[in-house]
């Protein structure tokens, strides 16, 4: 379900999400640190602070809506240990 | 004293420890532990919350969950005391209080379904003993975050290279659960993968600081514990606390390795200060008259200090909360839940009091260690404006130490010239290891304030299928998103605003959020005590062996909370009056109840 069938509404935000919060990361942290010697001003609340810490928010989220259903492997420890179907 | 000297007692110790008293005592003749029994998380499964882990995932996630600012922001902020005090009370609570609550909290969840300690003492004490718990419980949660939010927030902004390693941190625990669980990548490699990238990340964020305000810091790790308490543990939890128990190893094993380098270098610091230290160490507000009265007596007061290093009550909550929910064998609780508690020890005693009572007089350590003033001035140490380690507040007392102290050790190794660099990325490091165990248990403790709150609705839990929302208000109550985001807005409006005359908020809020974490490990060792007698029907020397150790803490915790209700709390803020003073009021006020209810539980269990 990577990306080998279509996707749902939910998974392709999810996707969209990851994508664009990776990019913030990636940004913030290399071209911006290594273009003015850190991220943000000391004593305010600068835009650069603010998403980069945004992304540390939205990392959570994103793979969470496009990948986050139980994976297959633990179901299958699950099945095997219980006899039971899983969740 | 050497420091060399110290760690030895303290691993022997340890050691003792672990297996006559854990292995042996506990888990043999009280638990009776079997490892053919079906655990919770294989019987309950449901993909959130109940999903089985391997051992050390475990071990990483309940230390990760259980290790936050206590076993650090304590024990350094105690060393007004000096350094032998703290660390007799560490290691004595740890083997004799700590271990021991955590482990039977762990194992009595387990054999009840992975319930809560709450409900289990609705067996044992009767079904208002549970609701008292209930509430108790979410209180001291509450507490927990507004004191977490306001050390984490204080420390990203006073390390900021530290602040910019925890969001790098974030997305390479995700990718490990996703390459782990869904790439079928083996755990080995994964991990093998994974600590290359984090140690790339720790020494790229060196040079990379994130300047956010405190406040805006508040804000943002609010919003974290909303997000992080929602999503399934296989997903964060599990990875991110699989890894952190490397960060956690590697934290502890250069405690461990730094007295090895610097074995004739002894103690700069006084062993002992005085049995009594000024109001100001419990929160007074300076300008303030406790603040300068030597009120903060050692015995009783110790438990406002030191909360997590030496015990914890939040433990327990973890321990029947997340922990039971994934333990797939009775045999892996005794490493998690013992083994996890003496680790927490290990932190306070040899990363936290160890490093300091070495470091503590600047300028005679760096005569020993051979290092100039100007050498020391370059590290950004001022030995002028700061001679000793208690010029430091509690949580940079700690990253300055321990990075003081693993930059001498090295430079030993590599020349003096190398002390300022090593210092600013020890510094770093153990900044980022406290905000990371901070973040964990911010998560962990948000979640199971989740589970309190909608366990204390249960009562409204409409009765037929097929009304499954009711128009009882309980779907809207235990919502998720409901249920995480009150003990968070409490919490966040508590550790907010900056205070004249103390500073961060946490120097008021530590003591009642320590108080209360002690005291609900005292009654929560009280209910496992009485779970041992009544149910498992253990009597004599082994029940003897919980109930002394849990009363003596349950009277040393309850006179310190009304020294500190009626000596510094009338001289706090309004809003720290209403919100500290209020829910620790209430906190001794329950705790009386449940004592009541304890005695009559052991009165009905000796008849039965």
């Amino acid at each position: 379900m990577f990306f080998g069938e279509a996707l749902k509404p939910k998974e392709l935000l999810g996707l969209v999400i990851t994508v664009v919060t990776v990019i913030i990361l990636l940004y913030e942290a290399f071209y911006v640190n290594l273009t003015t010697g850190g991220i943000g001003t000391k004593g305010v609340v600068s835009t650069h602070a603010a998403l980069f810490s945004a992304s540390f928010l939205l990392i959570l989220i994103g793979p969470w809506l496009w990948l986050g259903e139980v994976p297959l492997a633990v179901k299958k420890i699950i099945e095997a240990k219980t006899g039971t179907k899983a969740k | 004293m050497y420091p060399i000297l110290l760690l030895v007692i303290v691993l022997v110790l340890y050691g003792l420890a672990y297996v006559f008293y854990g292995k042996k005592l506990l888990e043999q003749r009280v638990a009776k532990a079997d490892p053919t029994r079906l655990t919770p998380a294989y019987a309950k499964f449901d993909g959130v919350d109940y999903v089985p882990a391997n051992k050390y995932v475990l071990y990483g996630h309940h230390f990760a969950s259980i290790a936050g600012a206590g076993p650090i922001v304590g024990p350094a902020t105690a060393l007004a005391w000096g350094w032998l005090l703290p660390l007799v009370w560490v290691l004595f609570g740890n083997i004799f209080i700590g271990a021991v609550h955590d482990y039977m909290a762990i194992m009595a969840s387990t054999r009840h379904g992975g319930v809560s300690i709450m409900t289990i003492s609705e067996s044992v004490m009767g079904r208002k003993a549970r609701y008292i718990f209930l509430i108790y419980v979410w209180f001291a949660l509450i507490l927990v975050l507004a004191a977490f939010f306001s050390v984490a927030a204080a420390t990203y902004e006073a390390v900021p290279t530290a602040a910019t390693m925890a969001i790098l941190y974030m997305p390479l625990a995700l990718l490990f659960g996703l390459l782990v669980y869904r790439a079928g990548l083996k755990v080995k490699s994964a991990t093998v993968l994974l600590l290359i990238l984090v140690f790339l990340m720790l020494m790229y964020s060196f040079y990379a600081p994130t300047y956010l305000t405190y406040e805006g810091w508040v804000i943002v790790l609010a919003l974290y514990s909303i997000i992080a308490a929602a999503l399934p543990v296989w997903y964060l939890l599990q990875p991110r606390d699989y890894l952190n128990a490397y960060l956690l190893w590697f934290f502890v094993a250069l405690a461990v390795v730094a007295p090895l380098l610097v074995p004739v270098i002894g103690f700069t610091g006084p062993a002992v200060i005085g049995f009594a230290a000024t109001g100001a160490l419990l929160g007074a507000p300076a300008g303030t008259f406790p603040a300068g009265q030597y009120i903060a007596w050692f015995w009783p007061t110790v438990p406002l200090v030191i909360a997590c290093g030496a015990l914890s009550g939040f433990h327990s909550v973890v321990g029947s909360g997340t922990t039971s929910k994934q333990l797939a064998n009775e045999l892996d609780a005794l490493l998690v839940g013992y083994g996890g508690m003496l680790t927490e020890g290990a932190v306070s005693s040899l990363a936290v009091i160890l490093p300091a009572a070495l470091v503590w007089d600047f300028a005679s350590i760096a005569k020993s260690a051979g290092i100039s003033l100007d050498l020391l001035l370059k590290a950004g140490i001022d030995v002028a404006k700061t001679p000793n380690i208690l010029g430091f507040p509690g949580a940079p007392r700690f990253y300055t130490a321990y990075g003081f102290t693993q930059a001498i050790a090295w430079s030993r190794v590599f020349g003096v010239e190398v002390f300022p660099a090593f210092f600013t990325g020890f510094k770093t490091f153990a900044a980022w290891a406290l905000t990371a165990f901070i973040l964990t248990t911010l998560d962990t403790c948000n979640r199971l304030a989740r589970f309190a709150w909608v366990e204390m609705f249960e009562w409204l839990k409409p009765k037929t299928l097929s009304n499954p929302k009711g128009l009882s208000g309980y779907g809207v109550l235990t919502n998720r998103w409901v249920a995480s985001l009150i003990p968070v807005l409490v919490g966040g409006i508590l550790a907010y605003p900056t205070i004249p005359g103390v500073g961060k908020p946490y120097i008021i809020l530590w003591p009642a959020f320590s108080g209360t974490n002690q005291l609900l490990a005292a009654l929560a060792l009280l209910t496992s005590t009485l779970w041992v007698y009544a149910i498992l029907k253990v009597r004599g020397g082994p029940s003897a062996l919980m109930l002394i150790p849990a009363l003596f803490l349950w009277i040393t915790v309850t006179a310190a909370l009304l020294v500190w209700l009626v000596l510094i709390v009338p001289y706090l803020p309004p809003l720290y009056i209403a919100g500290a003073g209020t829910i620790t009021a209430v906190s001794v006020a329950l705790d009386l109840l449940l004592l009541a209810l304890f005695i009559r539980g052991i009165l009905l269990a000796r008849r039965a």
